[in-house]
């Protein structure tokens, strides 16, 4: 069929006729007839495909997707450039998904505001009102004038803001400096409470990893019958592509899924099967009656509890430690022999009733069994009990825990980051307990259908492919962060994990309060200063220090009190190999190759680390302990990787042969994990008694504690906060992107949400402008109030809290489109440790923990 | 009607938008999508998820308001919307009882989703099919789509939005809510061809709609005719 086309110009000269025509009879269309799609003018691509690059996720959230970035010619430009991603359906945790911010990540490659070059100030007066007074210096000059500055300071002066990559690490501990880093108020109460109940690091599968989080188990969730979610469904969670598909299959086969939180988010409303608004801070209490009625009524796992857990194990009565043999192997009290035994060779372990008299060095001690102490602990947690204080009717906590209980060992209660079980409350520390208490009782750890324990695969880390020639320096007795403080974490730090989460909830305050720091060095790329708590006191704690330095992506926020700044690659102008940490069901390697060069005059991290560790501890960066530039360590800690699990000999053959994916498929042996890598070794266990914190004063078991802080007048709101599904953290990557800002403010991103009864008692209207500030109670320093406008919405169930976003409020001036919004970290307070130890032998950051005022503006 | 359709099941929707970004990597959009322009964006509501995106109506309002034929329905279903004769007289965003189509000032066009007919003549999914992480976007044949859409429907009590308004589209959207509480339109079952010259009152409206468009486009040639003429004069 041929077209009649009719141009613009000849269109314009029939208009008057037109115009009429189109009044009366039917309208011109067709004019430009349409026989197919395949004629229309959409018909075309809009870019020419040049090559498809496999890379691996970072620094994104902790899924770490593969994928391949997709490279092509972009027609309108004629420039070859990541166009998109493409998903990789082999890789167990992504299976072909991706989120936005993949999508973002490939644009960020090409962001106007990167940093390509290295900076350097010379205005000496720091902070936001002081223009640094940039000169252009290279990487090289910046980094020999920051090792000078360096070596003029002693090593207790310096701080590393970093995470615990393999770098790092070395870097620290060669140069005997502290490290402290952001990932306590990500990750840091579930790795803790994690590490001191199963995992027990050092073990066989802790790995380095490119986005270091120390998950050493994921969630089964395509294949559990039933998940409980204590606030696991924050905004951020419905971004995460690489558990969203796991998630959804499992519901489509009819996974029920309940869950608790003050917000009523996109997951509640189509993906649970029940949702129930949860007074703030409260979960506790709900997970304490699930722990009494499983233990009450026996509808525990009894196998596993017996014999993958130290339930029967003895605790004495006057020390409140376990009781051990001279092999340091748990006892038991044996109902058959009426005697105490080793408890992996006694038949018939008593789980309750005691005290039991035993014999210990000549002595007679009362012992009871953990989980007879375990149920007198949770002994006033009835359900009504705990309705009283969560809100959660009592017959649906009652109720929901048999369901829960019948379901196990196909359960799970997954918690990452910021949910109730994160570090958001002080209490959180015993919601972990009694969430780990409860996969315990339903047998749920290391199962199928359950928790999934990583196996059989592990990414060294520098110390074992490159040990150092002698014993690294002793740290500084203080930290600035006050993690020697906190003997449970430091112990942990370091003596089993050098890479364990710092105290950032506490490096303001230590940086402010003291004057033992002249020198931070931040590794922060995709944070900046915005992901801290209170960053108002480490502005002016920065201000007074002598060297401050920076290795970013952008000029961001922080840069105002920096010295130099140092550019970074972006992550997909990297290689890596990471395993699957959060869908560890099988034994997976996933490699990346770099999609372009860094551009410009970016470093990337381990060359800073090897230059600065060279420089001023060399003997821990050579082969031999010596200072020959020709035996810098190799520090190819992927190819010892793939090498172990034969699955290439180096990583150039990963990529090329096997296209940079290594799986084996094999059954998932449950429990197996757990006697390999839990306490007790070689028949490794579960702890539910911890006695380290018995040691600091803290209870052992899970107990109920209120929160920190209480509302009080006009502080009556309790914070909640999360971030959009296209953010992370303050990372400029998303933030300093103008579509990703407009989808923001098109869905209120910007504001700060409230409840319409809260805004109706308030007298406050859809876009009215408010002051939110912190109860001066909790935070006496510095105080800084968060300006916004309000968007009152149901979806904040409750009327005595408030919601706000994470990761936006950029105030740099070189970031054209990031500067927008508010800075929910001003509102938090940095964490007095007298105070902290009071309430958690973690220390981790409360970061929710707040109650606030609203105010109309 | 139309060879395909897709289905949006909001049960699986998270609102991550991952859907809006990849339509604007695909398209290459993103000077558009940073202007506000977009194919395709979830609004988290407070009922519920509500997708702004062209419906793809069996007899869509656009193309028989359109007084230039810059917008057609194509037999596998997808309006399409060609700049080359648009006027710019925007009847269609007035017309469309969606409110789908933006009018993009800067650049002179329409903006609203293409179904990625680019990619489904290569027999691949739309770019937002493909990337939802859920899944909860489904692309297929209309008749496969639909029999799904009301099984699913059935088997779930969940409303069904799109197969009959505006006399059916070529998108259909599962909800738990009602979709109207939601924020999804409130489109009679009939064509809403009303909004087309069928009463004196509309074609009245038609008419000088059409006429500010003609106007506008002769203003703009002007425009572009001066501005050549200062061009070749320098």
């Amino acid at each position: 069929m041929g077209e009649v086309k009719l141009k613009r110009r000849e269109f314009l000269k029939l208009g008057g006729i037109t115009c009429l025509a189109s009044t009366l009879i039917a309208p011109l269309n067709n004019l430009v007839p349409f026989t197919s799609f395949a004629e229309a003018a959409e018909s075309e691509t809009k870019y020419t495909v040049t090559k498809k690059i496999p890379q691996v996720c970072a620094r994104a959230c902790e899924c770490d997707c593969a994928y391949n970035v997709v490279v092509g010619v972009d027609t309108a430009t004629g420039i070859e450039r990541g166009i998109t991603i493409e998903g990789r359906s082999e890789d167990p945790v992504s299976r072909g998904k991706y989120c936005i911010k993949a999508l973002g990540f490939v644009d960020a490659m090409y962001n106007p505001d990167r940093l390509l070059v290295a900076m350097k100030r010379t205005n000496p007066k720091r902070g936001v009102d002081q223009d640094p007074g940039w000169v252009v210096v290279s990487s090289e000059e910046a980094l020999n004038e920051i090792i000078e500055k360096m070596k003029q300071h002693k090593r207790e002066e310096m701080v590393f803001c970093s995470p615990g990559d393999p770098y790092s690490n070395r870097l620290c501990r060669s140069l005997g400096v502290r490290r402290s880093d952001q990932r306590t108020e990500c990750f840091g109460t579930h790795y803790y409470l994690n590490s001191l109940m199963v995992t027990n690091p050092p073990n066989k599968y802790y790995s380095s990893t490119y986005t270091v989080t120390h998950s050493l188990w994921g969630f089964d969730y395509s294949k559990t019958k039933y998940m409980l979610w204590f606030g696991f469904d924050s905004f951020s969670k419905c971004g995460k592509a690489g558990i969203l598909n796991h998630i959804v299959e499992g519901k489509r086969n009819g996974t029920k899924i309940v869950g608790f939180n003050p917000l009523r988010t996109p997951m509640a409303d189509g993906i649970m099967d029940e949702w129930y608004p949860i007074k703030p801070g409260t979960d506790l209490a709900v997970a304490l009656a699930m722990i009494k009625i499983m233990i009450d009524e026996k509808i525990y796992h009894e196998d596993f509890v017996k014999n993958y857990t130290d339930s029967a194990s003895l605790i004495d009565a006057d020390t409140k430690l376990h009781i051990t043999d001279s092999d340091g192997k748990w006892m038991a009290w044996c109902t058959e022999h009426s005697r105490m035994e080793p408890i992996d060779s006694c038949d018939a372990p008593a789980l309750d009733g005691g005290p039991y008299t035993v014999t210990v060095d000549g002595k007679e001690v009362q012992v009871i069994p953990v989980l007879q102490l375990l149920q007198e602990s949770v002994k006033e947690c009835t359900a009504e009990w705990a309705a009283e204080i969560s809100d959660v009717p009592a017959d649906v906590i009652t109720r929901v825990t048999k369901e829960f209980a019948a379901a196990a060992p196909n359960v799970c209660i997954p918690n990452l980051k910021r949910d109730a079980a994160g570090p958001n409350y002080a209490n959180s520390w015993r919601l972990m307990h009694a969430i780990n208490v409860l996969h315990a009782l339903t047998g749920s750890l290391d199962h199928d259908g359950g928790v999934l324990f990583l196996h059989d695969v592990k990414i060294p880390w520098l110390e074992d492919v490159d040990p150092p020639a002698k014993p690294y320096p002793e740290l500084p007795d203080k930290a600035p962060d006050y993690r020697h403080e906190f003997p449970v974490t430091e112990e942990i730090y370091q003596k089993k994990d050098f890479s364990a989460p710092g105290h950032y909830g506490m490096i303001g305050y230590g940086l402010y309060k003291t004057d033992m720091t002249k020198v931070v060095v931040f590794k922060g790329p995709h944070r900046g200063l915005a992901a801290l708590i209170q960053p108002q006191m480490v502005e002016k704690a920065l201000e007074k220090m002598d060297l401050v330095w920076d290795w970013d992506l952008y000029l961001d926020d922080i840069v105002y009190w920096c010295d130099y700044v140092l550019p970074a690659p972006h992550q997909f102008e990297e290689g890596k190999l990471d395993i699957r940490q959060y869908y560890p069901k099988y034994p997976c390697l996933v490699g990346g190759e770099p999609v372009q060069k860094p551009p410009g005059d970016c470093i990337g991290w381990g060359a800073i680390a090897k230059k600065i560790g060279f420089a001023m501890a060399p003997e821990y960066w050579t082969t031999d302990g010596s200072s020959d530039p020709e035996k810098i360590i190799p520090g190819n800690v992927n190819d010892a990787a793939l090498k172990a699990v034969g699955a290439a000999e180096s990583t150039e053959e990963f990529m090329k042969e096997k296209n940079g994916i290594w799986i084996d498929k094999k059954p998932y042996e449950n429990y197996r994990t757990i006697r390999e890598i839990g306490f007790g070794r070689p028949n490794g266990r579960v702890r539910l008694y911890i006695d380290e914190f018995v040691k600091v004063s803290h209870e052992p078991l899970p107990k109920w504690a209120d929160r920190w802080t209480t509302p009080d007048g006009e502080y009556k709101f309790s914070l909640l906060v999360t971030r959009a599904p296209w953010h992370m953290h303050a990372d400029p990557n998303f933030i300093n992107n103008k579509a990703l800002n407009v989808l923001s403010e098109n869905n209120y991103i910007d504001c700060v949400w409230i409840s319409p009864n809260a805004a109706k008692e308030l007298g406050l209207k859809e876009g009215d402008s408010v002051t939110v500030e912190t109860n001066p109670q909790y935070m006496k320093d510095l105080p800084r109030p968060v300006k916004s406008k309000v968007h009152i919405t149901e979806r904040i169930a409750r009327d005595d809290c408030i919601l706000l976003f994470h990761g936006i409020g950029h105030r740099s001036k070189w970031l054209k489109h990031g500067r927008w919004g508010y800075r929910d970290g001003d509102l938090i307070p940095q964490k007095d440790p007298n105070v902290a130890k009071e309430h958690d032998p973690t220390g981790m950051g409360w970061v929710e923990d707040v109650y606030v005022r609203v105010v109309k503006a | 009607m139309g060879d395909y359709a897709i289905l949006l099941d909001t049960r699986f929707c998270t609102g991550c938008n991952t859907c809006f970004y990849k339509c604007v990597q695909e398209n290459r959009l993103h000077e558009s999508a940073e202007n506000g322009f977009t194919r395709t964006m979830v609004f988290i509501k407070d009922r519920g998820l509500y997708h702004h995106r062209c419906m793809h109506c069996e007899e869509p309002s656009c193309e028989a308001t359109c007084p230039s034929g810059a917008f057609h329905k194509t037999p596998e279903g997808i309006v399409l919307y060609n700049n080359e004769p648009c006027l710019g007289c925007k009847s269609c965003v007035v017309a469309c009882p969606f409110n789908v189509p933006y009018w993009n000032q800067k650049k002179k066009e329409i903006v609203k989703c293409t179904m990625c007919a680019h990619r489904v003549l290569k027999g691949e999914q739309p770019a937002c099919v493909e990337a939802c992480p859920t899944d909860a976007l489904e692309f297929g044949p209309y008749q496969d789509i639909t029999e799904k859409a009301k099984q699913i429907a059935a088997d779930n009590n969940l409303h069904i939005y799109g197969l009959e308004e505006n006399g059916g589209t070529s998108v259909i959207i599962l909800t738990k809510e009602d979709p109207l509480v939601i924020g999804y339109a409130d489109v009679p079952k009939k064509v809403t061809k009303a909004r087309g010259p069928k009463t004196v009152v509309g074609a009245a409206a038609v008419a000088a709609l059409a006429y500010a468009g003609i106007k506008k486009y002769s203003e703009r040639r002007a425009e572009i005719e001066g501005l050549n003429k200062g061009k070749d004069n320098k």
